[in-house]
């Protein structure tokens, strides 16, 4: 931060005898001084040089695991990609880092404190992790967001931005005898560093169940999460199996039990990788209940066929249906050149070899009725559950302020009637 | 559009972000050699139009072993009636999941899911889709049933009621997102509150659908002549012509749907603004009228857009993004459409404190246009972007397929795309100038607002004269006595034939009216609980008394038309409520002999509504109401019993829905009725009643509904 900046906010931030002339002086030298800066400034240039020529889908995004840099160019292109992607990872500028940084936190308020569904699953998940940094969202907190400076960016990147942390996938119309003579004249440029230190801390078993209510003006959502291990867990194809036979389509069982028989909500699945994969994290399972119907009914609805996974062997179609959609949804996801660049990459990053991205139908193929049966018992019981529940609240809640008002087919009645507040909160 | 919702809040963010960013080293990338793009001629889809009509494209790509089609339908939500705003939404997911005359939507789900195939249906404003996707090898199987949802759909009524619960959620939660507020009420802003583009479905023209708005919809629009069909994938053009010709060669044409022919009324200029006190950023929208992509003008505006608010090189990015740090998301131009005018737009999201701000600073960037006109440079960067990119517009044949079906259901040319090329090419920079002078006015733009007002830099009033946009949803239509909340249907013959059907079954028609009276020993357990006698009598068509002994003592409840009372043995008697009185009386009138007696009672209606399997009987469904509210039965098409019956009623903690399991039929007295009565609410098991004794016509004592002497001093 300049000094003028730091002498402003000290002036600012006087309890006892601000000086309002000096304050204004203070004022008008740092926005002076950063106009002066910003007259040498060029201002997106690396993503107009992508955009002019013909980039796409120029974007990073960052996740709890790792970051990744991606775009697509036409294919008489890939030089200038090998080019322009090294220099930024070879001479990279923070530049205008503060300005960047404030849109950051317009992200945090748009996807996090303006959205309620932002709002619980920040909650949610900070309640599920105690010790693993998995408690912290992604895009930091508030607070964290505000003090955060240029010099701790410098740091991160010199640490984690490493050739030897890195993997890099092409997909299109490349022959690899062509392109990797040019990947390894750029990225080989890239100066070689050790690979930095994984984390050490892990999640301490749960012995008790822990519950997050938000109070909102939102509709009830629910959502409950148990912790499992990480994907390199010889069991992850058991949960993967689990999320298809509960999650896919209309013949899962959470649609067939929740939305088509007991007609209570208008979606329901289950998942894992909430909210990263690389370290033991949460399968999770989740309800949007109808209007009338409340978040505890979805809860028990959950429950049953939660029960029914560890006590009934599911069925030989059932189990066939898994793993012939595991093998289709393979093929489909290899149409298209973006989506397959990033699962290449995702299987070499995870696994050290992009061949397990095929693999992944015979890890599958092994799953068994009594492998379903035992994961359930082992992971899915309540001292091991992290609750998250949207509960209408406030002026703004149809029907939600005055019980009596409301009509009887008024449905956010019934979510504030005795059937919730019933539930352990 | 929920599960995206929640998965996106997954999601961790992504950093729309060029950091880091490497140093600009003199325009050192202008070096590095770019090679000639090698030739490319994007593979065009055979097009093959049948007699009756139909388009077909046939585009074929073996890089997988996959067959992926979609046939798109004339007419969409636009031509839906108001009074039924959402009728496009349940058709299009009923069509699918009601299943066909042969196989309900379940027996279909089973047997493509099995496969790792789909076939599913869709509606949208525009148009409605049909389509299937498959393993190469799954064909036949799969065409088989695609055809079939096409040519025969059911609209199963149970089908109908989740699409109905799940668009009623949909209305519930559509002021939880601001960016869902955001984009329906300015789209309401820049084409006019009663354009159909800008319609949305309310809890009343949600109930207002019924199955034979459904059948009726079908029956109007899907027709060879309005149908285009588009294959794509892994297979011979010359044996799929001739699968699809045997298919639908033979398909007679039908009425052509109508043309659309809508009136845009843009909002007066100024400030709207929708409060909500639970964000800490505002979302901004300044909207006025597009146009259409038939417009000579289209170009232009294309350049105009990608240098005005288009990406990482646009004006309002680099300024209010960028110089200012003002947004996360900004950008902006003049929409464009195929079939109807776009929206002309700039949005901004920015924190309250600098609402007002923001606005002023895209209000700056649109007077710069006239004062530094967008540059040379800028347009020669524009052009280079759209220009390099196109080729992804073009990358793979599924992608080409659906662009050339795009132009044949608007009506453009084929080669459409190709003078896009040539076009954009001879833009100039007066071009833009005079596309930026033409559409975009400042002074014009209807801005939207949704925000924390009370964190606002400055009052919007500030900026000009504000509206408040009231997006409180209106209430459910109140719950209608004659109908129960369910349309009413009106009667069809199948549903007339299933009710004499079942009368006949239960000892004839002449037998149950001649029934005045009745009195019946019920053994009814709660719960598992252990089984208390109860006594009922009624005599038809509204007088009821019940007697049930519990371990307190017995426990009376009478209902006749001059109002219900309940007194237990020892703590007097109370009146209900007259809405309980209603509710008791309507639920005799849910007697199964009641109904049948009145199988041929034009007040009621009977309303066939497809089929359902219970218990692996096909049964068929029978809707009722009218004279009385809602009911359902499920008949077993052999016997004609009924094996179960839904209804709505009120309990004492609020609204259920009823459903009651029939068994055990006996004949006694020449009535044949269930013996045994399984009860459920909301899908849980409530009790179970067990007939011992029906006795037909006894002699009722006229006392049994009067309120007792001591009535006099009543309890609360």
């Amino acid at each position: 931060m300049p000094p003028t900046y730091a002498a402003y906010l000290a002036e600012r931030d006087k309890t006892v005898g601000r000086d309002n002339a000096k304050l204004k002086e203070l004022e008008k030298a740092w926005k002076d001084a950063i106009a002066e800066a910003d007259k040498y400034v060029v201002g997106n240039a690396f993503g107009k040089i992508i955009e002019q020529n013909g980039g796409e889908d120029m974007n990073a995004n960052t996740s709890y695991d790792e970051t990744a840099y991606h775009f697509s160019l036409p294919q008489n292109r890939l030089e200038l990609w090998a080019y322009l992607e090294t220099e930024r990872f070879l001479h990279p500028v923070l530049r205008e880092f503060y300005k960047e940084r404030n849109v950051v936190i317009e992200e945090r308020r748009m996807r996090t404190d303006s959205n309620p569904i932002g709002r619980l699953i920040e909650q949610f998940v900070e309640a599920a992790f105690t010790a693993h940094p998995y408690h912290r969202p992604t895009v930091g907190w508030m607070a964290d967001l505000n003090s955060f400076s240029a010099t701790d960016a410098q740091k991160f990147f010199d640490k984690y931005y490493v050739p030897s942390n890195m993997v890099v996938a092409v997909a299109g119309d490349v022959k690899p005898a062509e392109a990797l003579p040019i990947l390894e004249k750029y990225f080989g440029r890239l100066p070689a560093r050790p690979q930095p230190d994984e984390i050490t801390t892990t999640e301490p078993p749960q012995n008790a169940e822990r519950r997050v209510v938000l109070k909102d003006r939102a509709q009830p959502l629910y959502i409950e999460g148990y912790h499992r291990p990480d994907y390199h867990s010889k069991d992850d194809a058991v949960f993967d199996a689990i999320t298809d036979l509960l999650s896919q389509g209309r013949t899962s069982r959470l649609y067939r039990s929740l939305v088509r028989d007991k007609k209570i909500a208008s979606f329901s699945a289950g998942f894992s990788g909430m909210p990263g994969t690389k370290y033991p994290h949460l399968f999770a399972f989740y309800a949007f209940p109808l209007p009338g119907h409340s978040t505890k009914e979805v809860a028990d609805a959950i429950h049953v066929e939660i029960d029914k996974l560890k006590k009934e062997d599911i069925s030989d179609d059932e189990l066939k249906m898994i793993k012939t959609r595991t093998k289709a949804n393979l093929i489909r996801g290899l149409a298209d050149n973006e989506g397959l660049a990033t699962q290449l990459a995702t299987y070499q990053t995870r696994y050290g070899d992009w061949r397990e991205l095929f693999r992944s139908v015979d890890r599958i193929d092994q799953v068994s009725k009594a492998d379903i049966r035992r994961i359930a018992n082992e992971i899915f019981v309540d001292t091991n559950r992290t609750v998250g529940v949207i509960e209408t609240s406030g002026s703004g809640a149809p029907g939600g302020a005055e019980p009596s008002s409301a009509g009887p087919s008024s449905g956010e009645q019934a979510f504030n009637g005795p059937a919730d507040q019933g539930g352990a909160h | 559009m929920k599960r995206t919702l929640l998965l996106l809040a997954f999601m961790a963010p992504t950093l729309f972000t060029s950091l880091p960013e490497a140093a600009a080293q003199s325009q050192s990338w202008q070096q590095i050699p770019i090679p000639q793009l090698p030739a490319f001629k994007p593979q065009q889809p055979k097009r093959i139009q049948l007699s009756n009509g139909m388009v077909i494209f046939l585009q074929e790509d073996h890089e997988l072993p996959m067959i992926d089609g979609t046939a798109r339908i004339r007419g969409g939500s636009v031509n839906e009636p108001p009074s039924k705003t959402g009728l496009v939404d349940i058709y299009g997911e009923v069509w699918r999941t009601g299943g066909t005359k042969t196989q309900t939507g379940d027996q279909l789900d089973d047997f493509l899911e099995v496969r790792a195939a789909k076939v599913e249906t869709g509606g949208s404003s525009d148009s409605t889709t049909i389509s299937f996707s498959c393993l190469k090898g799954d064909l036949d199987d799969v065409f088989k049933a695609f055809t079939d949802v096409l040519r025969n759909p059911e609209f199963n009524a149970d089908k109908i009621d989740i699409a109905q619960k799940e668009e009623d959620d949909g209305i519930s939660r559509r002021n939880d997102q601001v960016g869902e507020i955001a984009h329906r009420e300015s789209v309401r802003l820049a084409y006019g509150p009663d354009n159909p583009y800008a319609s949305v479905p309310e809890y009343s023209t949600v109930a207002a659908i019924t199955r034979q708005d459904l059948i009726d919809w079908h029956a109007k629009y899907v027709h060879p002549n309005n149908i285009i069909l588009g294959i794509n994938g892994d297979f011979n053009s010359a044996a799929m012509e001739a699968k699809l010709r045997a298919a639908f060669d033979s398909w007679p044409k039908g009425p052509a749907a109508p043309k659309n022919d809508f009136k845009y009324s843009p909002a007066r200029a100024g400030y709207y603004l929708v409060e909500k006190d639970d964000v800490n950023q505002s979302t901004i929208h300044m909207v006025g009228l597009g146009t259409t992509r038939d417009n000579p003008d289209y170009y232009a505006i294309g350049v105009f857009n990608e240098a005005f608010g288009g990406g990482f090189s646009s004006r309002l990015f680099n300024d209010i993004r960028t110089k200012r740090g003002l947004a996360y998301s900004v950008g902006g131009g003049i929409g464009t459409n195929f079939g109807h005018p776009g929206i002309l737009q700039v949005s901004i999201g920015t924190k309250s404190q600098s609402t007002v701000e923001a606005i002023q600073a895209a209000n700056e960037d649109i007077d710069q246009l006239a004062t530094k006109p967008i540059t040379d440079d800028e347009i020669q960067r524009a052009k280079d972007a759209i220009l390099n990119a196109f080729i992804f517009r073009l990358d793979s044949p599924d992608k080409i397929l659906s662009e050339r079906m795009t132009y044949e259901y608007y009506g453009y040319p084929p080669d459409w795309l190709d003078k896009y090329q040539a076009e954009v090419k001879k833009v100039t920079a007066a071009d833009v100038k005079r596309v930026a002078g033409k559409y975009l006015h400042k002074d014009q733009l209807a801005v939207l607002v949704v925000g924390n007002t009370k964190e606002f830099d400055k009052p919007l009033s500030s900026l000009g004269s504000v509206k408040k946009i009231d997006i409180a949803i209106p209430a459910p239509p109140a719950e209608k006595g004659d109908t129960g909340g369910k349309p009413a249907a009106d009667s069809n013959p199948e549903g007339k034939a299933l009710a004499a059907k079942v009368a006949a079954a239960m000892g004839g028609l002449p037998k149950l009216q001649s029934i005045k009276t009745m009195h019946v020993n019920i053994a009814e357990s709660d719960n598992g609980a252990p089984p208390n006698p109860v006594d009922v009598s009624i005599e038809f068509p509204d007088r009821m008394h019940v007697e049930v002994e519990t371990p307190q003592g017995a426990l009376t409840i009478v209902a006749t038309p001059d109002g219900a009372f309940m007194s237990m043995a020892g703590m007097g008697t109370r009146s209900m409520p007259p809405a309980q009185t209603k509710e008791m009386l309507s639920q005799l009138h849910h007697d199964l002999v009641y109904v049948a007696q009145h199988a041929n009672d034009s007040s009621f209606t009977f309303t066939a509504a497809g089929k359902e399997k219970i218990d692996n009987v096909d049964a068929d469904i029978l809707d009722i109401g009218g004279a009385i509210p809602w009911l359902r039965w499920y008949i077993d098409p052999k016997t004609g019993h009924i094996l179960r019956e839904k209804y709505k009623a009120t309990g004492q903690s609020g609204p259920f829905d009823g459903e009651t399991n029939f068994a055990d039929w006996r004949t006694n007295d020449g009535l044949t009725m269930p013996y045994k009565h399984e009860n459920k609410q909301d899908g849980k098991e409530t009790s179970n009643a067990e007939f011992k004794k029906i006795d037909v016509n006894p002699t009722l004592d006229p006392k049994l509904f009067e309120k007792p002497a001591e009535a006099a001093a009543e309890k609360q």
